[in-house]
């Protein structure tokens, strides 16, 4: 899936392990979101939003809308 | 056996630590074996009893992989599910593919433990190309 995660992410500094702890993930998996190797299941798509404090549509591209 | 790489993480190391003991068991008794430790051995329940002691070990780390996975997150869990589901079917294809063989084309006898060595050896192979958990 589409996303914006990588972008939202070096804006405020982080790395991809202190993004994971911030999930509770590990850095393997926030490559993978980031590399667009995993479609995170709901409730991690919910996190990463209350991470980053914005809309999940912010952050990642709805596939199924035109 | 997954990949050392896993063991960056607490449930990595507990299955790195988990990995060593199971297979340092199986190691041991089949070393034991080969050097003929059991060669004595004429009792039908012994050497039965030897043969699940054995095979206890795989049992084992199959639950270690299970514990790795449970304490993993949604993205390395659905990576190794992956990886074990093609291991197993590409192994139990080609131990079926040479079972048939013997049957059919008189190849020679594999013993039937064979498979475990070998899912893992087509583990190594397979792995390293499947990243993705789609």
């Amino acid at each position: 899936m589409k996303n914006r995660l990588k972008l939202l992410r070096v804006e405020r500094g982080w790395t991809q392990e202190q993004l994971g702890q911030a999930l509770g993930v590990s850095r393997q998996a926030v490559i993978a979101l980031e590399t667009e190797r995993h479609d995170p299941s709901l409730d991690l798509a919910y996190r990463i939003a209350a991470v980053f404090e914005r809309p999940g549509e912010d952050i990642f591209e709805n596939p199924h809308s035109g | 056996m997954l990949a050392l790489g896993k063991s960056k993480t607490q449930a990595g190391r507990r299955y790195v630590i988990r990995t060593l003991a199971f297979m340092g068991g199986y190691l041991a008794v089949n070393t034991a074996a080969i050097f003929g430790a059991f060669d004595d051995i004429r009792s039908p329940v012994a050497a039965w009893a030897l043969a699940l002691v054995v095979a206890a070990p795989v049992a084992g780390q199959i639950w270690a992989t299970l514990a790795l996975m449970k304490e993993s997150d949604e993205f390395v869990r659905a990576l190794i599910a992956k990886q074990f589901i093609v291991s197993a079917g590409v192994a139990m294809a080609l131990f079926s593919a040479w079972g048939f063989g013997e049957s059919y084309a008189g190849a020679p006898h594999a013993q039937g433990w064979l498979i475990y060595p070998l899912f893992w050896a087509v583990y190594g192979v397979v792995s390293p190309f499947i990243r993705s958990s789609r």
